[in-house]
């Protein structure tokens, strides 16, 4: 067994993860390299120092309540969801109902249905450019590398 | 975790799955708390823990159809959830959190001695690794929380993190050698 190798099983003596083979391999080579075996020693340490760490639980109602807000997140989804369809049906049925009734209707003046079309382009591109814009700064924060 | 435990949950994700939703409430009655801790011991503050260990819940509900059942439930949740923590730790927002609430992870560590000296020795040690804990690379936390808080086996914590057996003995070591000098570099 090289150093390397050693320092890796370690690891998997201080959690009982070794088998009686590695734990023997193990041994044989912590007691030829005084390397190693400093490293063994300063990890058992940080096992130590770290096994008695827990958390303290939170109170009762903390816990109470933990179902509740799981279960209003998925009742939320859900409303969400349909929401969504909902709005998404009645999108396309208006401007399907725009389009026919609308722009391709000869009897409305051709000037008022390029102005209109123009103002509803324009009215896209910008929710469009803003949303992208937001997407962008979610993703990218200008500041978040500066320490304060 | 025993098979008999593992079996249990399995199952109750697959009577979620033809219907018995409620069935999903047992399974969350069961993991909450080690879900709220490992999201606790990642992000660093109770808010955003708590948060995010719902929203692994809620997300784990959503995705059952795609639940592998050779995989233990505990496992995909906290795959889930660790995904979740690493997201939220990318938004500054969260990390600024994290530093700011050295004072919670303070005292959410439990102390227990009772003699006043030793209780504050053992007391600013627990911080000191605390706070170097805290300095980690995700990486190297997400493993130290799931071995050291969570009391993962290494057959756990390759199917969480989704990694060789072999390679979760090598990372451990490598992620507690990190944590060493980060504390040797305070001691100084």
């Amino acid at each position: 067994m090289n150093c390397q190798q050693a320092i890796i099983y370690i690891s998997g003596r201080l959690d009982r993860e070794l088998t009686p083979e590695q734990e023997r391999e193990l041994d044989l080579h912590l007691q030829s390299c005084p390397v190693c075996s400093k490293e063994y020693q300063e990890m058992l340490k940080i096992k130590e120092v770290t096994t008695d760490m827990r958390f303290t639980d939170l109170p009762d109602r903390f816990w109470a309540s933990y179902w509740n807000g799981i279960y209003n997140r998925l009742e939320r989804g859900i409303g969400w969801m349909l929401l969504s369809v909902g709005a998404i049906v009645l999108l396309a049925f208006g401007a399907w109902e725009l389009l026919n009734n609308f722009f391709l209707d000869e009897t409305v003046s051709f000037v008022l249905r390029l102005g209109v079309g123009a103002g509803l382009l324009g009215v896209i591109t910008s929710l469009v450019s803003v949303l992208r814009e937001r997407l962008f700064a979610r993703k990218h924060e200008r500041y978040e590398e500066v320490e304060r | 975790m025993d098979r008999k435990m593992e079996t249990t949950d399995n199952t109750l994700a697959a009577e979620c799955r033809t219907g018995n939703a409620m069935k999903f409430r047992v399974l969350v009655e069961r993991y909450k708390k080690p879900a709220y801790f490992f999201a606790l011991g990642m992000v660093g503050n109770p808010d955003d823990a708590y948060d995010l260990s719902q929203e692994a819940f809620v997300k784990a509900y959503r995705s059952l159809d795609r639940f592998d059942e050779n995989l233990s439930f505990k496992s995909w949740l906290f795959t889930i959830l660790s995904n979740l923590c690493k997201n939220a730790l990318r938004s500054a927002s969260v990390r600024k959190k994290y530093i700011a609430s050295d004072k919670t992870l303070e005292e959410a560590a439990a102390p227990s001695e009772t003699n006043p000296e030793v209780s504050y020795i053992a007391k600013e040690t627990k911080k000191m690794v605390w706070d170097a804990l805290a300095e980690l690379d995700n990486e190297a936390k997400e493993i130290i929380i799931l071995k050291h808080f969570q009391d993962m086996s290494y057959q756990e914590i390759a199917e969480v993190l989704d990694i060789p057996l072999g390679s979760v003995m090598s990372r451990l070591h490598y992620a507690r050698q990190k944590l060493k000098k980060r504390l040797e570099g305070m001691q100084r």
